[in-house]
Parts: structure tokens; C-alpha cells; sequence
């Protein structure tokens, strides 16, 4: 049994300590933001907050989070479903095309933001390694900018 | 390019009319008269009022509107949605909403794909009876950049009816002319007495009433939504990473399942070496060999199926192709191009003798690899077999002809077959043409046929999919030319060679086969009719493999355009000229081609110099009935490091739906068409595909992406595509900004090999001179 917090809930999980954190998400407890892409932290499209730090959940055993904090794009909005303010940047420069990789953007993204409220282009390059196949990479170095705009604004 | 359609509508009026007799040896003509091919019905169910195929209004106010096409990132959700709510009236708000609809209607067909006329321009029997043909027979598809196309016109006649037949309800209701009510918002206005109904209190009148003629459409002048930028209505569940995708499908009691292919196509099992110990896995329900060539694992998890797939230990027949490597292929391709029977695409003027007397000729040899799709979503399928027989499949797929074939077919080999099938299309992640076929949907309907009762997804890993096929044809093209005193070319006389893609989606998929020869997504794009070249000849020779070829976004174009916009490049060259001005010199008789290339070489600023080791490169393309002009500005390192530092775009895409989604394509063709030209290649080696993930298969990142900038120019065109038309310039003006660096024609793709350094940038250098 492994007890971590995910999404502000804390949780005992009993399954196997070698299984991938990102299937234990997916199958285990239905968080379904996370995805597969590649299995080998190549893409980024797994990629959770792990006590703050955005982590390719593919390569991450659960036997390794043990007592961690996980957040999963699911956790970013708050309770009454308002979306974060990354989320809401990456809405408002409409960034998406499938989809599909965006929920590992959003969260490398509000890591970046964390650490470093002004990034710069060459400071978002060096942070951001995930892999968008639809090519919405000029949107998100939007995105990122307006988001931290929005809270020097705030 | 006359030969060039009328062998195309030859081959495809030959399937339809098959298939009228056939249809009409069954229900008879009388049937294909009654078809609803419009999808003008309508009818109550409960609260909600169907108006037509593509519109539901439920009584509390909210529409419904049924899009038949995939979203699969390209925006059509929305784009489809605004031509209905511009004609019905209402804004494009929380109250409206997008459904894949699972009931194959006829007026949700792709007749358009397949016999390329617009609806709004369709007539004559040939249309007449395709649609119907192909309206019964539920040919659903989303791909060639066609949706807009294809269903901007048939939904603003819904939108349009809809909002006539509330019009009609309320005159009724409030007891005055139909000439004293407007529309707005959603709502039915009498201004006379100020009397007002919304949509929802009068859709369930509305919907017993018949449907109108020929209602009128809004003038353009009058648009609200169409033309302005909308946000895409798919957007907030995707920014929430809601479980949208086929891989996020859970079903109570759903198995999970992991495949294993052969690692040479077509080679069949001859043992699973170690099923028992597989059996034995923790969570391990089944091990199953899949209609001979597969072996899957079903799991109560599918980490636990896919871990036990990595244990399994299979030996494969072997077969003629075991020691199939890209070098063969290769030389196959460029054996070939000096093939005896070429099949003629076009041959207008004598292109040979013109070459042979010109002063000047200019001849190359150029070549693409076998690429792939690589979606950010692996290939996946869920399907149910209920014990009744009723079967059911949710499937990221841009064909539900596709999936519900597929499960037919893969139920077959369980010998169990469905009385039905519902196809549930989710949202795609990704698609590019790889989800057009039934692969993965067959297998996962044999799997639910073994265990019948219970839903099964089957997800490829990222390995299966990146080695699972239906590539892009590695592709050859020798090219020649005669200039003449003025050094524009007088002829020019195009050898193409590639394995068809036409053969292998009809074989895997349709009842019939048009065969390999003159397939046209083997040519398409190296005849360039608005060139003015006196003598113009393109011949093309299908090259075999064992190798499955599917479609590949922009499909022919992808590399043709590659070769002719790098040759037309080498004679602008060759006869001193500069590139953008020979090009001009070409396009003098088509202004819609030259505004495009003008627009977009003003936005480059064209004649401005660049520093040394950076060069600028120009390609136009006309396809999908779009025009896109591209200008690439590189940086080539003393090391042979390329940087792509900018990419200009401007497009003619006709009447633009949504410019907001337009300028998005763009942006993401020319990430796509950067990645391909520098990075991609499918290789063999033993007969196997050498990538597996995107260690080696790489996919540029943010750090490489280059700055883009899209001009969209106004046009009184009917609309055009846009999905494809943004990657295929691309090649082509990397090439020649190469050259303008570096003064090196690479001939080629990839133009370079590309590390990824740190899984934080890609690293492309230029291939080494030969």
C-alpha cells in the first residue's frame, strides 16, 4: 500500500509499487488528464506536478511517490470548477488543436510559472520539452506570456 | 489536365454505377428516389424536436448540432457548427453544441471525396446516383481537407430550413404572417405586438411541419459569424484534460489488451514460445493470436497487458522480404523511373521534342522516405459483441465506414458475427490520415468476440504505432526540362515513382480496387497547369513492397511538391534569374496564384539581404482548391547546424469559416511539414522498421519551432481546404533556403539527421555531401 495526496485528496492506494504513476492515475483512479504518448518521458504528455515539480508520470513507479503531493491537470482548476489561470491562457490564445498533449503542457507550463513568473523565450524553450504533434508551439509561448502577464496584472 | 480527371472520374463512376446496380437489384431505383439524401427530415422524440440531420433544438432552448466529420484538432466541430447557428440565428454560446451523430445518415456521406464535385455545384445522373449509392451505403470519412468543402453548403441549408420551419410554428402560434416575424438570438420576434418565443418553445411545432424547398439563405452581407474569428467549442474540455479521447473510454467491466505485430509485414506467427509463462502474469485474462499475425494480451489493466506483451517470446514465418532494406527500396524506385509502361497522368503538347531542341535542359533526380503519422494518441479501439449480437466500438477514427467494417471483419475471425454495430467517434488525438483504416478496430473486435459480453480497449504502445504501417510511400521523381531564349522552360517531362496508396486503402477496406496505375495521389502536385509551360508531360510507375501504404496528410503532395518547387528552383537558377521572379514570370496568367505568391513575398520582405550562412527559399502550391505560398528563412551553422528561423504563409483558402482556424493549420502544417523534411524517416533493415519511439523517430519541439506568420487572403471563392494545404510548400522552401545558405541542393529527405539533445531541443545537420 502506498498513501500519497493526489489533488488535494489523501489517498492509501493498493496496487503494485513498480506500476508506472501514470496508469495508477488512469486506471486505478480514473484521473484520465494524464496520457500515454510514448512510455519513455520522451513526449511529455504524462507529465503531473510531483510535489511542485512537473514529472513525466510514465517513468515514475508509485513506490516512488510515496508521501508525495501529486497534481494532475485535474487538480488545477478549483473547486467550483474555475479554471487555472494557465488553463485559461492557454483558452483564451485558443492553443489546442487535437488536444491531446496539451493537458502535459498545461502542466510543465505552470511549473515553469512557479519557479520563474517572467520567463523569457529562451526561458520557456530550455523549460518546455514536451511534443506537440499538431504544431501548437507558437501558441504556447503565447500562452505562457499572457498567463504570466495576467498575474504581474493580478 | 484533362486525362488526369477523366481517368479519375472513370474509375470511381465505374464503382458507382456497380453499385447502382447493385442497390437497385436489391430495393430497386425506386428506393434510391426516396433516399433523404439531404437530410431535410424531421420529427419529435420526447423534449427534443430533430429539425433535420444535422439540428436538434431541445424545449428548454438548447441546439444540438450534429457534425458528421471528425474533430481531430483541425476546428471542424466549430467551423461546421457556425454556418448553422449564422443561418438559424443564434450566437455562438453556451446553449449550442457539437455531437458526432452515430446514426449513419445518408446526408452525412462523403460523396464529395469521392466523385469531387461540391454539393452546391452537383448535378447529372453520375452525382445523382453516387450520392445515393454512397448516401445507403454510409461512407462516412473526414479527410483530404474536404469537410468545409464538402458541408458548409448542405448545413447552412439545415440551419436555413430550421429556422424557416420555427418562423412557420410561431406565424402559426401567434396567429400572423411569417413576413411580420424576424429572428435573433434564438428567438422568434413578432415586433408589431412585441410578442416573442424562443427556439425551444417552438421546435416541437416546428418539427411537424414540412420542411421548406429551397429556403433562402442569408446573404453574405448579412453574416454575423461566418468570416469572424469564433473560439472552438472543443477547446474548454480539452484545456481541463477531460476524458474525451478514444484512450480515455471506460466502460463498467472493460477488459484491457496490448498487441504484438510481426516485425516484417506480412509474416505470420508459427509460435508463441512461452504462452504459459505470459498466462501467468499478475492480472493476465488471455493470450490470443489475432487472424494469424498478431498476438495480443488481455488484462484486467493495461499495463499488466502491455508488461506481459513485453515477455512474449514469438517466433514469425519468414518470408520473401526478410532481408528488405530502404537501400533496395531505393533503387527499385529510381530503376523504375526509366520503366518501360509508365501510366500517362498528363501529356499535353510533345514535352520530349520541345526538351530535346531547347537550347538549355535541366535534369534531376529527387527523393522522400517512407514517413509516418507518429499522432500524439496511440492507435486504440474499445468495441463491445453483446450477447444479442448487437455490437458497439468507440474509436478515435475518421471513418465510421471503417469501424464498423472493421468489426465485422474482426468479429469474423472469431466466427462470431454482429447483428449491428454502433460507432461512437470520439475525439481524435491526432490523425493525419492513419485513421482512416480498420486495423486496430479489427482487432479489438475479435478480442470482444473472445470474450463476448464484455467491452475490450486495445491501445497500441507507442512502438506498435510507430512500426504498425500505413506509411507514406518512399517516393522517387526524375525531372527534366527545356528552357527556352527568355530561360522559362518550354516543356517539362516528370517521371514519378512510389508504391500506391489507392491499392492498398481499397484493398484493405473497400470491395473493390481501382489498382496501382495511375493512382492519383502518386502524382498530384507535379503538374502545375497554372505555370504557363507550352508542353507538359507527367507519367508515374506504381514500385511494389511489402510495405502497407495508407494516407499521410497531404498525401502525393508531401513530396511532389518538393521535387517541382526544388526543380522549378534549379531552372530559375540555371537561367540566372531569381526565384521569385521567374515564378512570377510563370504565374502571368493566373492572378490568383500571383497574389497569393506576392502577398506572401511582401510579407518577407523577399529582396532584403540576409547575413552569410542564412538563406531564404519560396515554393507555391495550388491543392485541396486551395493556393498557399510559402517563404522559409534558415541558418545553416558552420557545423552544417540548420535553424529554421521564420516561415512566412500566405493562403487563398476561398471563403474562410473561421479565420481563427485557419491561421492555426497553417501554423501547425508547417510544424508538421518542418519535422517531416528534416527528421522523418521510416527505414528498413532485415525487413523490419528500424524507429520505434521518438528517441529516433523525432518530432521537433518547442525550443525549435520557428516563428510563423499567416496572411489569409480575402477571396470570393466558395471555400477551399485548409487542413493540408499548410505542410505542403514546406519542404520545398527549406530546400531552397538551403541552397540560397549554402548554395547546396540537397535532393533528398530528410534534409538532415537530427539528434534530440537533453529532451529539450532537437539537433538537425544537414546530411554530409554526397
Amino acid at each position: 500500500m502506498v498513501s500519497l495526496t493526489v489533488n488535494g485528496t489523501s489517498l492509501d492506494i493498493q496496487a503494485d509499487a513498480a506500476k508506472p504513476l501514470l496508469w495508477v492515475l488512469r486506471e486505478e483512479l480514473g484521473l484520465l488528464g494524464p496520457k500515454y504518448g510514448c512510455g519513455i518521458a520522451q513526449c511529455g504528455a504524462c507529465r503531473v506536478l510531483i510535489d511542485g515539480q512537473s514529472t513525466p508520470s510514465c517513468i515514475t513507479p508509485l513506490g516512488s511517490v510515496s508521501g508525495a503531493s501529486v497534481v494532475t491537470i485535474e487538480g488545477l482548476s478549483d473547486t467550483e470548477g474555475t479554471l487555472s489561470d494557465v488553463q485559461q491562457a492557454w483558452l483564451d490564445e485558443q492553443v489546442p488543436q487535437c488536444g491531446f498533449c496539451q493537458p502535459g503542457f498545461i502542466i510543465a507550463a505552470t511549473a515553469l510559472l512557479a519557479e520563474n513568473p517572467r520567463p523569457t523565450d529562451a526561458e520557456i524553450d530550455e523549460a518546455i520539452t514536451n511534443i506537440c504533434r499538431c504544431g501548437t508551439y507558437p501558441r504556447i509561448r503565447r500562452a505562457i506570456h499572457r498567463a504570466a502577464a495576467a498575474r504581474d496584472q493580478a | 489536365m484533362p486525362r488526369l480527371l477523366s481517368r479519375r472520374t472513370f474509375l470511381f463512376t465505374g464503382a458507382a454505377v456497380a453499385g447502382t446496380a447493385m442497390v437497385a437489384a436489391v430495393g430497386g431505383v425506386g428506393l434510391l428516389s426516396t433516399v433523404d439524401v439531404d437530410g431535410l427530415e424531421s420529427f419529435v422524440d420526447g423534449e427534443r424536436a430533430v429539425l433535420n440531420a444535422f439540428l436538434t433544438i431541445h424545449s428548454d432552448g438548447r441546439v444540438v448540432v450534429s457534425v458528421p466529420r471528425t474533430e481531430m484538432g483541425q476546428g471542424i466541430h466549430t467551423g461546421l457548427a457556425m454556418v448553422v447557428a449564422e443561418e438559424l440565428d443564434i450566437p455562438m454560446d453556451e446553449r449550442l453544441s457539437v455531437v458526432f451523430p452515430t446514426e449513419l445518415h445518408p446526408a452525412y456521406s462523403n460523396w464529395f471525396n469521392v466523385l469531387g464535385v461540391r454539393p452546391e455545384e452537383a448535378s447529372g445522373p453520375v452525382v445523382w446516383v453516387g450520392r445515393r449509392v454512397l448516401g445507403l451505403a454510409g461512407f462516412i470519412s473526414t479527410g483530404a481537407s474536404a469537410s468545409t468543402m464538402a458541408m458548409w453548403h448542405p448545413m447552412r441549408v439545415a440551419g436555413a430550413s430550421a429556422r424557416q420551419m420555427l418562423i412557420a410554428a410561431a406565424s402559426a402560434r401567434l396567429g400572423v404572417p411569417v413576413s411580420a416575424l424576424t429572428t435573433d438570438d434564438g428567438f422568434v420576434t413578432h415586433a408589431a405586438s412585441g410578442r416573442t418565443l424562443s427556439y425551444g418553445q417552438l421546435a416541437a411545432d416546428a418539427a411537424v411541419l414540412s420542411p421548406p424547398e429551397d429556403p433562402a439563405l442569408k446573404p453574405a452581407a448579412q453574416w454575423r459569424i461566418i468570416g469572424r474569428s469564433q473560439p472552438r467549442v472543443d477547446l474548454p474540455a480539452k484545456v481541463r484534460g477531460a476524458p474525451v479521447f478514444g484512450m480515455d473510454v471506460v466502460l463498467p467491466d472493460m477488459l484491457h489488451a496490448a498487441i504484438r505485430h510481426a516485425p516484417v509485414f506480412g509474416a505470420e506467427l508459427a509460435a508463441i514460445n512461452n504462452e504459459p509463462d505470459v498466462r501467468a502474469q499478475p492480472g493476465i485474462l488471455d493470450v490470443a493470436i489475432v487472424n494469424r499475425r498478431q498476438v495480443a494480451v488481455v488484462a484486467r489493466s493495461w499495463w499488466q497487458a502491455e508488461q506481459a506483451a513485453q515477455l512474449l517470446d514469438i517466433s514469425w514465418t519468414s518470408t520473401d522480404f526478410d532481408t528488405f532494406a530502404t537501400a533496395q527500396m531505393s533503387r527499385d524506385l529510381n530503376a523504375a523511373l526509366t520503366s518501360d509502361d509508365p501510366h500517362d497522368a498528363v501529356d499535353d503538347g510533345d514535352a520530349e521534342a520541345a526538351i530535346t531542341t531547347a537550347a538549355d535542359r535541366v535534369e534531376a533526380t529527387y527523393e522522400a522516405p517512407f514517413v509516418t503519422h507518429a499522432c500524439m494518441e496511440p492507435m486504440n479501439a474499445t468495441v463491445i459483441i453483446r450477447e444479442d449480437g448487437a455490437a458497439e466500438a468507440w474509436v478515435p477514427s475518421q471513418a465510421p465506414i471503417a469501424v464498423r467494417q472493421g468489426v465485422y471483419n474482426g468479429a469474423s475471425w472469431a466466427d462470431v458475427h454482429p447483428a449491428s454495430v454502433t460507432c461512437n467517434i470520439t475525439m481524435n488525438g491526432g490523425a493525419f490520415g492513419r485513421r482512416s483504416d480498420q486495423d486496430v478496430v479489427a482487432q479489438a473486435a475479435f478480442l470482444a468476440a473472445r470474450h463476448r459480453g464484455r467491452p475490450v480497449k486495445l491501445i497500441w504502445s507507442r512502438e506498435e504505432d510507430i512500426r504498425g504501417g500505413l506509411y507514406r510511400s518512399h517516393a522517387a521523381a526524375r525531372l527534366r526540362a527545356g528552357l527556352g531564349p527568355d530561360g522559362l522552360p518550354l516543356a517539362y517531362d516528370i517521371r514519378v515513382t512510389a508504391q500506391s496508396a489507392i491499392e492498398g486503402i481499397a484493398g484493405r477496406n473497400l470491395p473493390f480496387n481501382p489498382g496501382p496505375d495511375g493512382d492519383r495521389f502518386t502524382v498530384e502536385g507535379l503538374d502545375k497547369p497554372y505555370y504557363t509551360v507550352p508542353s507538359r508531360r507527367v507519367r508515374s510507375q506504381h514500385v511494389p513492397s511489402h510495405v502497407p501504404i495508407g494516407l499521410w496528410r497531404s498525401n502525393g503532395y508531401s513530396f511532389n511538391t518538393f521535387f517541382i518547387e526544388s526543380f522549378i528552383d534549379e531552372c530559375a537558377l540555371a537561367a540566372g534569374a531569381d526565384p521569385l521572379a521567374y515564378r512570377r514570370a510563370l504565374l502571368r496568367d493566373h492572378p490568383r496564384h500571383l497574389a497569393v505568391l506576392d502577398r506572401v513575398a511582401e510579407m518577407a520582405d523577399w529582396g532584403a539581404p540576409l547575413t552569410p550562412g542564412r538563406g531564404r527559399g519560396i515554393a507555391i502550391e495550388e491543392c485541396h482548391r486551395s493556393i498557399v505560398a510559402q517563404i522559409a528563412e534558415v541558418t545553416i551553422a558552420t557545423d552544417g547546424e540548420i535553424t529554421v528561423d521564420r516561415v512566412l504563409c500566405a493562403i487563398d483558402v476561398g471563403l474562410v469559416i473561421n479565420p481563427d482556424a485557419v491561421v492555426a493549420q497553417m501554423e501547425g502544417g508547417i510544424s508538421f511539414g518542418v519535422t517531416s523534411a528534416l527528421m522523418s524517416a521510416i527505414t528498413f533493415e532485415d525487413g523490419a522498421v528500424v524507429q520505434s519511439n521518438f528517441h529516433d523517430y523525432p518530432i521537433q519541439r518547442l525550443a525549435n519551432a520557428p516563428e510563423v506568420e499567416v496572411s489569409i487572403i480575402e477571396s470570393d471563392l466558395p471555400p477551399g481546404g485548409a487542413g493540408e494545404p499548410g505542410i505542403v510548400p514546406v519542404a520545398a522552401a527549406l530546400g531552397n533556403a538551403i541552397h540560397a545558405a549554402t548554395g547546396r541542393r540537397i535532393r533528398r529527405l530528410p534534409f538532415a539527421t537530427t539528434q534530440t539533445i537533453g529532451l529539450r531541443r532537437t539537433r538537425s545537420v544537414l546530411v554530409p555531401e554526397a
